[in-house]
C-alpha cells in the first residue's frame, strides 16, 4: 500500500481542473458549464487544503472558505441568470446567446 | 543777451485765427443784430487781429536787429515723422531778415486794406464772411513766409490759393449778359492755373527731399553747398545725376509753380479774370502779397538757384534755369505791359500791369539780383495796393453817382442801402469802365492825389518808391543781361504810356457819363489808408537807396545790427552771395550797389516821354464821348486786345492739363496702379494664397489629418470589433490562453 503524498493530491486537482476547463470550453450546456466552472475551483480549494496541510499553514484554509462563500454567491447569481435566459429564450445552448456580439 | 521776442512767432499765426474764428462763428450775429454797429465789431474785429499780427511782426524785425540779424528758427512741435524714411518736417517758424520782411509787408499792407474794405464793403449781405477770408488769407499767407521748411511754404501756398479762389469768387451768384457766373467762372480759373505750377511744386518738393534729405530750408541749402563744394553726384537709389542737372530740375519745377501763383508766361491767364473779386481783395492777394509768393519762393531758395548758375548746368544745353526765370519774366513784363494798352476797365489796366511788374521781380530774381527783387516787391506792394485801393475809391464814387442820378431820376432815396459792386447789372452801366469815367479830379479830389502818386510812382518817376527799385533791376540788368535789360527797359516805357491814358481817362477831360458827373469823394475810413499808402509810395524808394549803401561793409563791421543800412545789409544775413573756388565754397563780401546814372537817366527820360506821349498827343483830347473809340484802335498795338493768349489757355493748356489728368488717371492710376498692380499684383498674389490656404493647406492638410484620425480610430475598431464575437465560449477561450501564456511566462521566463 502506497503512502499518499502531496502529488496524489496535486495530481487529483490538476484532473479535475482540466476536465473543468475543457467542460467550459467544449460542452454548451449552460448547466453542464457551470458545473465545470464549480469543478474547477473545487479543483483550486483542493489544491489550497493539501497544500495547507503539507506545509502546516492555515493560511490556504482560510482562502477556501472565502472560496466556497464566494463560489455559493456565484450560485445564486449564475443560476438566476440561466432561469431568466431560459425563460426568454426557451433554451439553454450557450452559443445561442450572443447579444454581446461587436 | 539782448531781449527778444521770437518766443511770440507763433502769435502771427493765432491772431489771425482768431479773427477767422470771431468773423466765421458770430460776426454774422453782429451785423444780423444791428447793421451798423455790427459791421463795425466785425471789420475792426479783423483788422485789429490784421494789426496785433503787424505788431508781431515789428517786435520780430527788433528782435533781429538785437540779435545782430542771425536767422532764428522757434520750433513749434513736431509735425510730420517717418523715422524710417529720415522723413521729418517740423512746424517751425524761420525767422530771418527775408521772412520778416515779407511779414511786414504783407501784415503793413494787409492792415491797411482791412481798415479800408471796412468803408468799402460797408452794405455787403456778407460783410462778415469777407472779413473771415480776409483774416484766413492772412492766416496762410503768414504760414507761407513764415515756415521754415518747404512743406509749411506749400501749406501755405495751397492756402492762399484757397482764399483766392474763394475771394475772386466772392460775388459767385453774379452772372454775365449770358447769364454765366462769371466770378464764380474766374475763380475756378484761378484754382485750375494754380494747380498746374502747384503740381509742379510738388515735384520739386519730392525731389528736394530725395536729393537732400530734407525739406528744411537751412539743411537743404548747406547740404546742397557741401556737395557742391566736393562735387558729389546726387544718388538716387541705383542712379546717379550730378548736383547742376539735379537742382536745375528742381528750380525749373520751382518756376514753374511760381508762373502759376505769380501769374507769368504761360499761367498768367488768371489774375486779369481774378478782378472779378472785391477790389480790396485784388489789391491784397491780386497786388500786393499772394501774387508775390512766387518771388519769394525764388529768393528763399536762392542758394539753390546760384548753385546752378555756378555749375552752368543748362536745360537740354539750350538755357540755364535762373536764365530761363529771367527771360520769362521779362517777356512776361513786357508782354503784358502792351496787353494793359488796350484795356478799358480801370482793374484790368491794373491787373495787367502787376501782371507785368511781377514780371520785373521774377526777372531780377532769375538774374542774381535777389535783393532788387525784394526791393520792388515791398515797393510795389505799396504803390499797387495804392492804386487798386484808389480805382476801389474811383469805382465807390462811380456807384454813389449811379446811385445818385437813379435816385434822382425815381424821386426816392436808395443812399441808404448800397451794394458795393453789386449793382452794376442795372441798366448796363459799368462803373468799372474808364469810358465812362473823366473830369473826376474834381469831384474826388483826395483820390485823385493819390492815385497821381501811385501812377508815377508806379511809372517810375524821380523820386518816388517806384523808380529806385525798378531802376536797380535795369541796372542790374544793363550789367549782367542785355536782352533782359532791353525787354524790361520796353516794359517800362508801356508802364509809363498805359497809366499816362489811364490817368487821363479817368481824371482829366470831361464827365462823359452822369454817374462821373455826380460821383463823390470815399468816406474816411477808405482815404485814410489810400493816404498812408501814397506816403510810403513816396518814400518806399528810402528803403534801398543806392547812395545808403556806400561803404556798407565797413559801416556794418564796425557797427554790427547798430543801424539800419538799408535793404540791401538787411537782406544781406538771408541771401547768400558765394563763388566757387579753389579752396570750395566762398561766401562773397557784400558789394556795394552800382547806382548807374546812364541807365536811370534813360529810363526816367523814357518814361516821361511816355508819360507826355499819352497826356498830350494821344489822349490829347480824346476821348470827348463814352463811345468814341480808343485813338490806338486803328494802330497794330491794338492787336494785343484780341492776343489769342486766353485762347491759348482754354485750348492748349486747359486740354493739355485735361489730357495728361485723364491720362494719368485712366493710364497711370487706374490701368497701371489699380488694374495692373492692385488687381494682378496685390489681389491675385493674395487670392492665389488665400486659395491655397483654403483649398489645399486647410481642406486636404488640417481637414485630411483631422478626418484621418477619425476614421483611422473607426477601421481600428472594425478590426478589433471582430474579436467582440459575443460567444461566452470564445471568451472563455482567450481568457484561458491567456492564463497560459501568463503562466508560461512566469514559469519559463520569470527566472
Amino acid at each position: 500500500m502506497p503512502e499518499v503524498t502531496i502529488d496524489w493530491y496535486v495530481a487529483l486537482s490538476v484532473i479535475l481542473f482540466s476536465i473543468g476547463a475543457l467542460g467550459v470550453l467544449l460542452r454548451r450546456n449552460a448547466i453542464i458549464l457551470f458545473m465545470s466552472i464549480e469543478m474547477m475551483l473545487n479543483a483550486a480549494n483542493l489544491a489550497f487544503v493539501a497544500f495547507a496541510r503539507h506545509l502546516g499553514d492555515l493560511d490556504g484554509q482560510v482562502l477556501v472558505f472565502f472560496v466556497i462563500t464566494v463560489a455559493a454567491a456565484e450560485v445564486a447569481v449564475g443560476l438566476v441568470l440561466i432561469v431568466t435566459i431560459f425563460r426568454t429564450k426557451k433554451s439553454i445552448n450557450i452559443d445561442e446567446i450572443h447579444l454581446m456580439k461587436g | 543777451m539782448p531781449m527778444n521776442a521770437f518766443g511770440l512767432a507763433p502769435l502771427l499765426l493765432v491772431f489771425p485765427l482768431i479773427g477767422v474764428l470771431f468773423n466765421g462763428l458770430v460776426g454774422r450775429r453782429f451785423i444780423v443784430a444791428n447793421r451798423n454797429t455790427g459791421e463795425k465789431w466785425s471789420g475792426w474785429f479783423a483788422s485789429v487781429m490784421a494789426l496785433s499780427a503787424f505788431m508781431v511782426s515789428v517786435l520780430l524785425f527788433l528782435s533781429l536787429r538785437s540779435h545782430e540779424y542771425h536767422a532764428e528758427v522757434v520750433h513749434l512741435f513736431d509735425w510730420l515723422a517717418i523715422p524710417s524714411a529720415g522723413f521729418r518736417v517740423p512746424w517751425a517758424f524761420q525767422i530771418d531778415t527775408l521772412s520778416v520782411t515779407m511779414m511786414l509787408v504783407v501784415t503793413g499792407v494787409g492792415s491797411l486794406i482791412h481798415i479800408y474794405a471796412i468803408g468799402y464793403m460797408h452794405g455787403d449781405p456778407n460783410f462778415s464772411r469777407f472779413f473771415a477770408y480776409l483774416n484766413l488769407f492772412l492766416f496762410f499767407m503768414l504760414i507761407l513766409v513764415s515756415g521754415n521748411n518747404y512743406l509749411m511754404l506749400f501749406v501755405g501756398w495751397e492756402g492762399v490759393g484757397l482764399c483766392s479762389f474763394l475771394l475772386i469768387g466772392f460775388w459767385f451768384d453774379k452772372v454775365n449778359e449770358k447769364g454765366e457766373p462769371m466770378n464764380a467762372n474766374a475763380a475756378r480759373k484761378a484754382f485750375v492755373a494754380n494747380r498746374v505750377g502747384d503740381f509742379a511744386m510738388i515735384l520739386a518738393m519730392a525731389l528736394t527731399f530725395w536729393s537732400f534729405g530734407s525739406l528744411e530750408f537751412e539743411p537743404v541749402f548747406s547740404h546742397a553747398l557741401e556737395m557742391f563744394e566736393s562735387g558729389e553726384m546726387v544718388h538716387f537709389g541705383l542712379f546717379s545725376a550730378s548736383l547742376g542737372s539735379v537742382l536745375t530740375a528742381v528750380t525749373t519745377l520751382f518756376l514753374i509753380g511760381a508762373t502759376g501763383k505769380s501769374a507769368q508766361i504761360p499761367l498768367y491767364v488768371w489774375l486779369p479774370d481774378a478782378m472779378a473779386g472785391p477790389t480790396p481783395v485784388s489789391a491784397l492777394i491780386h497786388a500786393a502779397t499772394m501774387v508775390t509768393s512766387g518771388i519769394y519762393l525764388i529768393v528763399r531758395s536762392n542758394v539753390l538757384f546760384e548753385i546752378v548758375r555756378a555749375s552752368g548746368a543748362t536745360i537740354f544745353g539750350i538755357v540755364s534755369s535762373p536764365d530761363l526765370v529771367a527771360y520769362i519774366g521779362a517777356a512776361t513784363a513786357l508782354l503784358a505791359g502792351l496787353i494793359a494798352f488796350t484795356q478799358f476797365d480801370i482793374k484790368k489796366v491794373l491787373a495787367y500791369s502787376t501782371v507785368s511788374q511781377l514780371g520785373f521781380m521774377i526777372a531780377a530774381a532769375g538774374m542774381g539780383a535777389y535783393v532788387a527783387a525784394m526791393f520792388h516787391l515791398i515797393t510795389h506792394a505799396f504803390f499797387k495796393a495804392l492804386l487798386f485801393l484808389g480805382s476801389g475809391s474811383v469805382i465807390h464814387g462811380m456807384e454813389h453817382g449811379h446811385h445818385h442820378i437813379h435816385a434822382h431820376n425815381h424821386g426816392k432815396e436808395v443812399h441808404g442801402t448800397p451794394q458795393g459792386d453789386t449793382h452794376h447789372e442795372e441798366d448796363n452801366f459799368d462803373p468799372q469802365d474808364m469810358r465812362t469815367m473823366g473830369g473826376l479830379r474834381y469831384r474826388m479830389k483826395t483820390t485823385f492825389i493819390v492815385y497821381m502818386i501811385g501812377a508815377l510812382a508806379l511809372a517810375g518817376i524821380v523820386p518816388l518808391a517806384g523808380f529806385w527799385s525798378k531802376d536797380e533791376i535795369l541796372a542790374h540788368g544793363s550789367e549782367h543781361n542785355l536782352i533782359v535789360y532791353i525787354l524790361l527797359t520796353i516794359a517800362a516805357v508801356c508802364t509809363a504810356f498805359y497809366m499816362g491814358r489811364q490817368l487821363k481817362m479817368v481824371f482829366f477831360g470831361e464827365p462823359r457819363h452822369e454817374a462821373a458827373a455826380h460821383a463823390e469823394e470815399s468816406p474816411a475810413v477808405m482815404t485814410v489808408p489810400l493816404m498812408i499808402l501814397a506816403t510810403l509810395a513816396v518814400l518806399g524808394g528810402g528803403l534801398n537807396l543806392p547812395f545808403l549803401s556806400q561803404g556798407i561793409a565797413e559801416t556794418y563791421h564796425e557797427h554790427p545790427g547798430g543801424v539800419f543800412l538799408g535793404l540791401e545789409g538787411w537782406l544781406e544775413h538771408s541771401i547768400a552771395a558765394f563763388e566757387l573756388t579753389e579752396e570750395g565754397v566762398v561766401h562773397l563780401p557784400e558789394t556795394p550797389k552800382v547806382f548807374s546814372p546812364g541807365v536811370a537817366g534813360i529810363s526816367t527820360i523814357l518814361a516821361v516821354g511816355a508819360l507826355v506821349l499819352a497826356f498830350y498827343v494821344v489822349y490829347a483830347n480824346k476821348p470827348k464821348t463814352a463811345e468814341e473809340p480808343d485813338p490806338l484802335q486803328s494802330t497794330p498795338i491794338w492787336w494785343f486786345s484780341v492776343l489769342p493768349l486766353n485762347t491759348l489757355y482754354m485750348n492748349y493748356i486747359v486740354p493739355g492739363f485735361n489730357r495728361l489728368a485723364q491720362w494719368l488717371a485712366d493710364k497711370v492710376d487706374w490701368a497701371f496702379w489699380h488694374d495692373f498692380f492692385h488687381d494682378r499684383i496685390i489681389r491675385d498674389t493674395f487670392v492665389g494664397f488665400a486659395h491655397f490656404a483654403a483649398n489645399i493647406l486647410d481642406l486636404k492638410g488640417v481637414d485630411g489629418m483631422v478626418n484621418g484620425a477619425g476614421s483611422l480610430a473607426k477601421r481600428l475598431a472594425n478590426w478589433i470589433r471582430q474579436t467582440q464575437t459575443g460567444y461566452a465560449r470564445n471568451y472563455a477561450l482567450s481568457i484561458f490562453l491567456g492564463t497560459v501564456v501568463l503562466l508560461a511566462y512566469f514559469i519559463f521566463m520569470a527566472n
